[in-house]
């Protein structure tokens, strides 16, 4: 049996997941937060579910990022900014931060397998949330309908099944539900796929994944459980896919908060709103970036915000009067 | 074979050197071993290799039908962490299925906790749990490929552990189809409440408990 026990990263110990500072979301507000926060000495990790999951990461060429003439591809502007926070003694991991616990103190984040605390969480996950469901997505939930092939690719042992999405996750659980469905119907909304090179290959190549690229899904159809979905080429007819699972890895333009489970107040469209030091009403807990309301969506912006509450956590954390800037 | 890499069994046993008080473990198999019955059973003997602290007995579900009964064990294969030693406690904390993958993490968590004899449950949750009136029976349905499933198992673990009225469950899905199908899983973790409250994902601490208090006030 296939990685019977200890092959899926039995943790061990978890004494070294404490932090002061937490940030989830590595993109270009995140990634500046750490540079400051680390350069503070703060213990600071950052917590980053890909690299091309994000607006900047999913940009081709940037030309008008102050310093930096371009035109940049927007991921190596963001691994440069990585670089620059890991320099400084920041922790980077790349994970899918699930749930967290803004109650308890120190305050906890859950990614993955694993729990981290801190003392100050900083929230910079953007804005590339899912706008809506599609037709039969919610209905269909836990019947057909999952967000996670590695939890629930056992159930399709042998079915054909659809992965919707066109991101490093998408291709990433397409290629693990390989070792349990029959046909995988990869289903693209853009012509072209939106991630690695070595990820776009592996799955082009697999015999078991049938490309459908500039694909829309139109419904997730089924009686009582999926049986079907329907999709809208770009060019052509209307099609109906017999599948007996749908693995959504869609994405939009709302302000991604899911993993809040409600802990932090959202205005209208999810956004989150706070104060000038960037904290939301939780103490120690601050937003930062697309998150927020009201809020100019450029990567430099983004960065800023993320200093103003690097300098705002370290100020919470020392309980410090006032700001303290970085001079060094 | 071995079913667990040197490395970790060295990890393992390292970690385990700071188990304070006896743990006992509870297989429960049967003659013509089920699918998974004998991985597991080799899966306890090899982690109660590790230490000193930790004792292992096997039973035959049907040979010893008595302990199974007492035990509350229906469904093979089943693994039972405990109090060990001249004080046996059994905390109402079951693995149904084998508990490999992601959920072998939980299994050496309980044994930890179990040794400690402290749930790690917040003050707020205990306060909320020692006001129980009538018994709760979690079943976290899990796949051992889920990354998400250990959180909400352990925590099931845990409550059990800090009430006598609690039950918690890991039900691994595949083994036990009629069950997932009784209880429409498709998606996991899924956890049921008392055959009524059902939560997708792994929720936090407080969540859980708002969802455990609809469960008990619908029974009553």
């Amino acid at each position: 049996m296939e990685g019977l026990v200890s092959g899926f990263g039995y943790a061990g110990s978890q004494s070294d997941n404490n932090y002061d500072v937490i940030i989830i979301g590595g993109g270009p507000a995140g990634a500046s937060a750490a540079i400051y926060t680390a350069r503070a000495d703060l213990r600071t990790l950052v917590i980053d579910k890909g690299l091309t999951a994000g607006a900047l990461g999913l940009t081709a060429k940037i030309s008008n990022y102050p310093g930096v003439p371009g035109p940049i591809n927007g991921a190596e502007l963001i691994e440069t900014m990585r670089a620059q926070a890991e320099s400084f003694g920041a922790t980077f991991i790349t994970d899918k931060v699930v749930g967290v616990d803004l109650t308890s103190e120190p305050k906890m984040v859950m990614a993955g397998t694993n729990s981290y605390t801190a003392q100050a969480v900083i929230l910079a996950t953007g804005s590339m949330g899912r706008t809506g469901a599609i037709p039969g997505e919610v209905e269909f939930l836990g019947r057909g309908v999952s967000y996670c092939a590695t939890c629930d690719g056992a159930f399709f042992r042998q079915q054909d099944v659809a992965v919707v999405g066109n991101n490093d996750e998408a291709l990433e659980e397409a290629l693990f539900l390989t070792k349990f469905a029959g046909k995988i119907h990869l289903i693209s909304p853009t012509p072209e796929l939106k991630a690695r090179d070595h990820l776009v290959a592996e799955v082009a190549e697999h015999p078991k994944i049938e490309l459908r690229l500039g694909t829309r899904l139109k419904q997730i159809c089924g009686n009582g459980a999926v049986d079907s979905v329907r999709v809208q080429p770009r060019r052509g007819e209307e099609e109906t896919l017999p599948v007996r699972g749908a693995f959504v890895y869609l994405q939009g333009g709302l302000p991604i908060t899911d993993y809040l489970m409600g802990q932090v107040e959202t205005a209208r469209e999810g956004c989150l709103v706070v104060d000038r030091e960037m904290q939301t009403r939780i103490p120690g807990v601050f937003a930062v970036g697309d998150l927020l309301c009201d809020h100019i969506k450029q990567a430099v912006i983004a960065a800023a915000d993320g200093v103003v509450a690097a300098i705002a956590a370290d100020k919470y954390i020392n309980q410090r009067q006032s700001l303290r800037t970085d001079w060094k | 074979m071995s079913l667990l890499r040197d490395e970790d069994r060295r990890q393992i046993r390292k970690e385990f050197e700071a188990l304070t008080a006896p743990v006992k473990l509870i297989v429960f198999t049967q003659e013509h071993e089920c699918q998974y019955c004998a991985e597991t059973r080799q899966i306890a003997e090899e982690v109660t290799a590790l230490s000193d602290r930790i004792e292992l007995e096997v039973y035959d579900l049907l040979a010893d039908e008595e302990k199974a009964a007492a035990y509350g064990i229906d469904k093979l294969p089943a693994l039972i962490v405990m109090r060990g030693g001249d004080e046996p406690r059994d905390y109402g904390i079951r693995f149904f299925g084998i508990p490999s993958g992601y959920e072998f993490g939980t299994l050496i968590e309980d044994i930890r906790m179990v040794s400690s004899g402290d749930s790690g449950l917040s003050e707020a949750t205990r306060r909320q749990v020692a006001e129980l009136q009538s018994p709760v029976h979690f079943q976290v349905f899990v796949t051992p490929t889920c990354p998400y499933c250990p959180r909400a198992v352990l925590l099931a673990h845990q409550l059990a552990m800090e009430s006598e009225l609690i039950r918690g469950d890991m039900v691994e899905a595949i083994e036990f189809p009629h069950l997932s199908m009784k209880y429409q899983v498709q998606g996991v973790p899924r956890t049921v409440i008392n055959e009524t409250v059902h939560l997708e994902g792994a929720m936090p601490e407080a969540m859980v408990m708002a969802r455990l208090q609809e469960a008990v006030q619908a029974a009553a």
